[in-house]
């Protein structure tokens, strides 16, 4: 087989090939978050106080309102599929800008509740040193809230850096109408940042 | 899956608002709901909000429905999995 020689028949093989690709990467990245929301069941069995303290002592307004802002820029990141699949580009451009924009101010707002925590001592592990929150297992919903947020923040500078670079595409005609599914690929990574958020925000800022 | 059929199950601009209008809708509600007494209730039903959400999630934003019948085949797996998981937790912390 020659270099140029296509590996599939059809540029639509191609593409259903890796969309399964990417369902097969999302089902692992789903089933590794399943694995801290067990240890977290776990450990809220363990001590029911400390984590209804720890619960009410996070920013829910902060947590809040960033649930609306990962909803709101998954729903820009599928207007902007669904604009260049009717040849809309400059729609496509600024609706993945808006989701960019969305993305940052989450990590904005995650960055303020982190330095906030350290602030007042909760830290993650051996270093919490925190005098408000002191029920026995504190220490420990802080370190798992520190490990799930923190985990989930860097998928959201995955997706951001994917919809950085797709925004350069589609201003460079390199994903287009006819030619998109990278565009679907890393739109499918954002909804499941996204839909991992919204598990996340009930168990560590509503529930206690 | 023709492209015909493919071209009906994907979302549609009313689709997409709708589901970004539910899903806030949702999100307040799972935030109303979070400041009522429910006791031991309040923890399932901020649980079956989210599931709702995550569902909308998929079928609107990831178009699921639209995926091949192998993609469609791994994300039913990878539910059913999670289920194994939620269902051995619970069982465990309520037979301690």
């Amino acid at each position: 087989m020659t270099e140029e020689e296509p590996i599939y028949a059809e540029p639509q093989s191609r593409e259903h090939a890796l969309h399964l690709g990417m369902w097969v990467f999302l089902g692992s990245e789903t089933l590794l978050f399943a694995g801290l929301f067990g240890l977290y069941s776990a450990y809220r069995a363990w001590f029911p106080r400390a984590f209804a303290e720890g619960v009410a002592h996070n920013h829910a307004a902060i947590g809040t309102a960033n649930t609306l802002v990962l909803i709101v820029s998954s729903f820009f990141v599928a207007w902007s599929i669904h604009a260049l699949r009717r040849d809309r580009r400059r729609t496509c451009l600024l609706a993945l800008t808006a989701a960019v924009l969305l993305g940052l101010t989450f990590l904005g707002l995650k960055t303020l509740e982190y330095s906030e925590h350290l602030a007042e001592g909760i830290a993650p592990g051996a270093y919490y040193s925190s005098s408000e929150v002191t029920a026995p297992g504190s220490q420990m919903f802080f370190t798992l809230y520190y490990v799930m947020t923190g985990l989930h923040a860097i998928h959201v500078i995955a997706g951001l850096t994917l919809l950085v670079w797709l925004i350069s595409r589609v201003a460079r005609r390199r994903t287009t109408a006819v030619r998109h599914v990278e565009l679907e690929l890393s739109g499918l990574y954002w909804h499941l940042v996204d839909v991992v958020w919204i598990f996340l925000w009930p168990l560590l800022y509503l529930t206690r | 899956m023709s492209d015909l059929e493919h071209e009906k199950i994907v979302s549609t601009g009313r689709t997409l608002v709708g589901a970004v209008v539910l899903l806030v809708v949702l999100t307040v509600a799972s935030w109303g709901v979070a400041h009522l007494d429910l006791g031991a209730a309040s923890t399932p039903v901020a649980l079956g909000i989210a599931v709702i959400k995550a569902s909308i999630v998929g079928l609107a934003f990831m178009e699921i429905r639209a995926a091949s019948r192998p993609a469609r085949v791994v994300a039913a797996i990878t539910v059913a999995f999670i289920a194994l998981l939620c269902t051995g937790t619970v069982t465990d912390v309520l037979l301690r």
